[in-house]
């Protein structure tokens, strides 16, 4: 259309307050659900037309062309990756949480990353050892994926991109079976942070001004570890049937020995194993090796018992907390 | 959705004496909502250089018919800036589009195809287009305002 646009009334300065009581909801409502929002430094341009007929066939006009740029927002948010406690146990060291930083703003911003050990509202501080910037596959690998250092490779990041944060923690050995460690991690804006509104003038992407946005252009979130032991209970018991009928330990009676482990705590243990020497002054029956009531040759085969070098071994393997074990054998006094 | 405007608007909303027979004039402004020590919400509308997503806009057009003589016809349209998400109108004249000025309708009446053989009632961020068509000739030196709002994407 070949119109020229109208001239543009100056009105500097104007700014107008109203007070709105009954339509404000009205005003409020909708607002429509916005990712990084439109990229900053881009240029809004409005223009309206008209046509008519005023006798002379049907004409057409513009209006002016109103012009606003798009600042940057400055928007982060943390995510943990970790919603179930992460399982460690006392003394434990290269223990990991992942989180996800994304930049919810509409420009490019790098994020300042801190780990906080120290939260409160737990059991214990995971001591924070190192903090380490993922290579893209969400996995933590040691010697590949990046040492994060502050104000030295802090994540620089496109709206909606997100980049996958580990936080690598040393459990002290005092923690006891159920103690919960948190970690915070928290990502802020390096142009600036601060009550959403805050603007930083001429920081933003495109040369626009740089205003928080509602996270406050920082973000956190918290993972956390459960401590997880098991101890192990043994407990042995004696009964005894002498040729007689009676239960007297004389020549010839049969020991039934009864050991039963019991596990308690969280975790499990692993590679548990049973060893009991006979008494001397006894002989091994040979067969007679139980583990929960189901019979064990005494060979070093494919089942858990054996007797070997005048000792009943029963490999129980690994044990979770909860369980109880029992094994028997008998021998006869010489 | 017929929408509470401002009187005071109308102060400072002076349409320009222009060649053309017809004038039409462009203003944009941000409502930015406060809350003042009474508790009561304020909006105030500032005359705004920049933007930020989520901010809402309110689109103001002034005509004035400038000739002598009266203006048929009359019809004027806004596309909505590509970055912009039409939110509502002020009155019940205007009609949108949701196909790039294509056809007309009340959005509560436009129906946007769902890719599936079947469609959907139109939404605020179908909208391409809104259009005031005059039933009535504007008269010679006779003015308005049309408004409606939209939000930053």
């Amino acid at each position: 259309m070949a119109v020229s646009p109208l001239p543009r009334i100056q009105r500097p300065g104007r700014t107008l307050a109203v007070v709105l009581l009954s339509s404000a909801a009205t005003l409020m409502a909708a607002q429509p659900a916005f990712a990084a929002g439109t990229r900053a430094g881009t240029t809004i341009a409005n223009t309206a037309t008209a046509s008519f007929d005023n006798g002379a066939g049907t004409q057409n006009v513009s209006s002016n062309t109103v012009n606003l740029k798009v600042d940057e927002l400055l928007n982060v948010t943390v995510a943990s990756n970790n919603p179930a406690d992460v399982a460690t146990t006392p003394g434990a060291t290269g223990q990991v949480l992942s989180y996800t930083v994304t930049n919810t703003g509409n420009g490019v911003e790098s994020f300042r990353i801190t780990g906080v050990g120290n939260v409160g509202g737990d059991n214990y501080d995971p001591t924070i050892t190192s903090i380490v910037i993922d290579n893209g596959n969400n996995i933590y690998e040691p010697g590949v994926d990046t040492v994060y250092v502050p104000g030295t490779n802090d994540p620089n990041l496109n709206p909606d991109a997100s980049v996958t944060i580990f936080v690598i923690s040393t459990t002290p050995g005092s923690v006891s079976d159920g103690n919960r460690g948190i970690v915070q991690l928290v990502a802020a804006a390096n142009t600036g942070t601060g009550t959403p509104g805050t603007s930083f003038a001429g920081q933003g992407e495109g040369g626009g001004d740089a205003v928080v946005g509602a996270t406050g252009a920082t973000g956190q979130d918290r993972g956390a570890f459960v401590v997880s032991t098991a101890a192990v209970a043994l407990a042995k018991a004696a009964t005894i049937v002498d040729t007689l009928g009676g239960a007297e330990p004389i020549p010839g009676a049969t020991i039934t020995y009864t050991i039963t482990a019991t596990v308690t705590g969280s975790g499990s243990v692993t590679g548990l194993t049973i060893n009991d020497p006979i008494p001397a002054n006894t002989t091994f029956v040979p067969g007679s090796i139980t583990l929960g009531g189901v019979a064990q040759t005494d060979a070093a085969d494919g089942d858990a018992g054996r007797f070997a070098s005048g000792a009943v071994t029963v490999a129980l393997g690994t044990v979770t907390g909860g369980n109880v074990r029992t094994v028997t054998f008998r021998v006869t006094i010489n | 959705m017929r929408l509470f405007f401002l009187s005071i608007i109308a102060a400072f909303s002076a349409v320009p004496a222009a060649a053309n027979p017809v004038a039409l004039t462009n203003d944009v402004f941000v409502e930015r909502v406060s809350t003042d020590a009474d508790g009561k919400r304020k909006v105030v509308l500032e005359e705004p250089k920049v933007v930020i997503p989520g901010d809402r806009l309110l689109f103001v057009l002034n005509y004035r018919n400038a000739s002598a003589r009266a203006a048929e016809r009359f019809v004027v349209t806004n596309p909505m800036p590509s970055a912009v998400q039409f939110a509502e109108q002020a009155d019940d004249m205007a009609l949108v589009s949701i196909d790039g000025g294509k056809s007309w309708g009340q959005l509560a009446q436009l129906r946007v195809p769902d890719g599936n053989g079947g469609d959907r009632p139109a939404q605020t961020a179908d909208v391409t287009h809104i259009r005031w068509a005059f039933n009535q000739p504007i008269p010679a030196g006779a003015s308005g305002k049309l408004m409606f709002r939209g939000v930053v994407k």
